[in-house]
């Protein structure tokens, strides 16, 4: 237990014979799989052209936004230029569906169903429609594993959205909230400032939402504040993921949505 | 009946135990999801102590630690003590009723979250003992049909 615990000697032994409870996880995944299929191919004629409707709306609403974005993205480029900084940096997207969650609920990792065949690579920031969800820590030809933002072992440097003050998020293993560590109480940040990723490491994009400061409070004596924060992703929801990829501008080999 | 006959039935529970394992769940309900595995392992022993003793926990244990991607050797502690402490009841749970072999089941499965709390404070882990009171009743619910089957196997042995 010992060495186990403070090594890693035994981390590749035990990744791959976890591996062979791969096809139990699927079997597992097999009742949620069939009620989406069940709910699908039942669903009546009235219902699908409401949805149409309500999608139609939302695309159009997105795409006025889109045309927005394209601008500001373009006025960005245009002024980075202008201070000669680093080439932009672009990404593009790979969806992918979560097929097991890890049995054990201090550990939050969940397999998803694209792997080495796909691209994927260890350390890829993955994302669902809310925010950031975690990175790819093991890679298997048609799967791989992702360490959640929320996980225990998991840190992600952040930056407040209002004020651009940096700092880091770590897990804590519950779902619904995470730790913001280091910040002095002197520091400008209150309830409600959403946090998203800073860039800093090379690792997450930048500008990815990761969540909101629900509460702030300090005990006596100590130096930094206790912050909690309510992950902008729904960690323990989420069936559809999407896996980034970071290319250089004018390198764009992968299909969006591919 | 000979001992070879509780093999398959043990391995198919072996089987839907790990499926239920594995079976996402969502919420809050993550911390009380019941060990299966320890349910499996705690119904068997208990009234089959002869054909699966102590070994037959720290199997079981072992199996636990790379399912559940723990510290090795973590849950074989957890299983082999949960494992001694059946063999000692096992005498006397064959003779009681089914509510008290589920209270006595809950009483030790509560001994065993507490058991295992203070294991992952010891070892640096996150210590949560909030749920092991409901986690210990949804688990001892989840036992009764376990009871039902393993002890069907008992009387037919018997």
């Amino acid at each position: 237990m010992t060495v186990d615990n403070y090594t890693s000697v035994f981390d590749s032994t035990k990744s791959d014979i976890s591996q062979l409870f791969i096809p139990l996880q699927l079997l597992a995944n097999f009742p949620y799989q069939m009620k989406e299929w069940v709910g699908m191919n039942t669903t009546s004629r009235t219902k699908l052209e409401q949805k149409n409707v309500s999608l139609e709306k939302e695309r159009l609403i997105l795409l006025g936004q889109l045309q927005r974005s394209a601008e500001l993205a373009a006025e960005n480029l245009r002024l980075r230029q202008l201070l000669n900084a680093t080439e932009l940096l672009m990404q593009s997207v790979l969806v992918t569906e979560v097929i097991g969650v890890s049995p054990n609920p201090v550990n939050h990792t969940v397999t998803v169903d694209r792997g080495t065949n796909d691209g994927v690579y260890i350390g890829q920031p993955v994302l669902d429609a809310d925010g950031l969800m975690g990175q790819v820590v093991e890679v298997y030809e048609n799967y791989s594993k992702v360490l959640l933002i929320t996980d225990i072992n998991h840190a992600l440097p952040v930056q407040v959205l209002r004020n651009g003050l940096r700092s880091i998020v770590e897990g804590i293993s519950d779902f619904n909230l995470m730790a913001l560590r280091f910040v002095s109480p002197t520091v400008d940040i209150v309830e409600g400032d959403k946090l998203v990723s800073s860039g800093l490491g090379g690792r997450f994009p930048m500008g990815y939402p990761v969540g909101t400061v629900s509460s702030i409070s300090q005990k006596p004596g100590e130096k930094f504040m206790e912050i909690k924060v309510i992950p902008s992703a729904k960690l323990d929801r989420s069936r559809h993921l999407l896996l980034v990829f970071t290319i250089k501008d004018g390198d764009v080999t992968r299909d969006i949505n591919e | 009946m000979n001992s070879h006959s509780t093999f398959k039935p043990a391995l198919i529970m072996l089987f839907a135990a790990l499926i239920l394992q594995f079976i996402p769940i969502a919420g809050d309900w993550v911390f009380w999801k019941p060990n299966f595995l320890l349910l499996m392992m705690i119904a068997w022993m208990l009234y089959f102590p002869d054909q699966y003793g102590i070994e037959f926990a720290v199997i079981m244990g072992v199996f636990s630690d790379f399912i559940f991607l723990s510290t090795l050797g973590y849950h074989v502690l957890i299983f082999s003590i949960s494992g001694l402490i059946l063999i000692f009841f096992h005498r006397i749970v064959v003779y009681l009723h089914l509510i008290h072999r589920v209270t006595l089941v809950f009483l030790m499965l509560l001994l065993i979250e507490f058991m295992r709390a203070g294991l992952d404070s010891s070892i640096d882990k996150l210590l949560s003992i909030e749920g092991i009171l409901f986690l210990a009743v949804i688990s001892a619910i989840c036992w009764i049909p376990l009871d039902k089957v393993v002890r069907h196997f008992y009387l037919l042995q018997k």
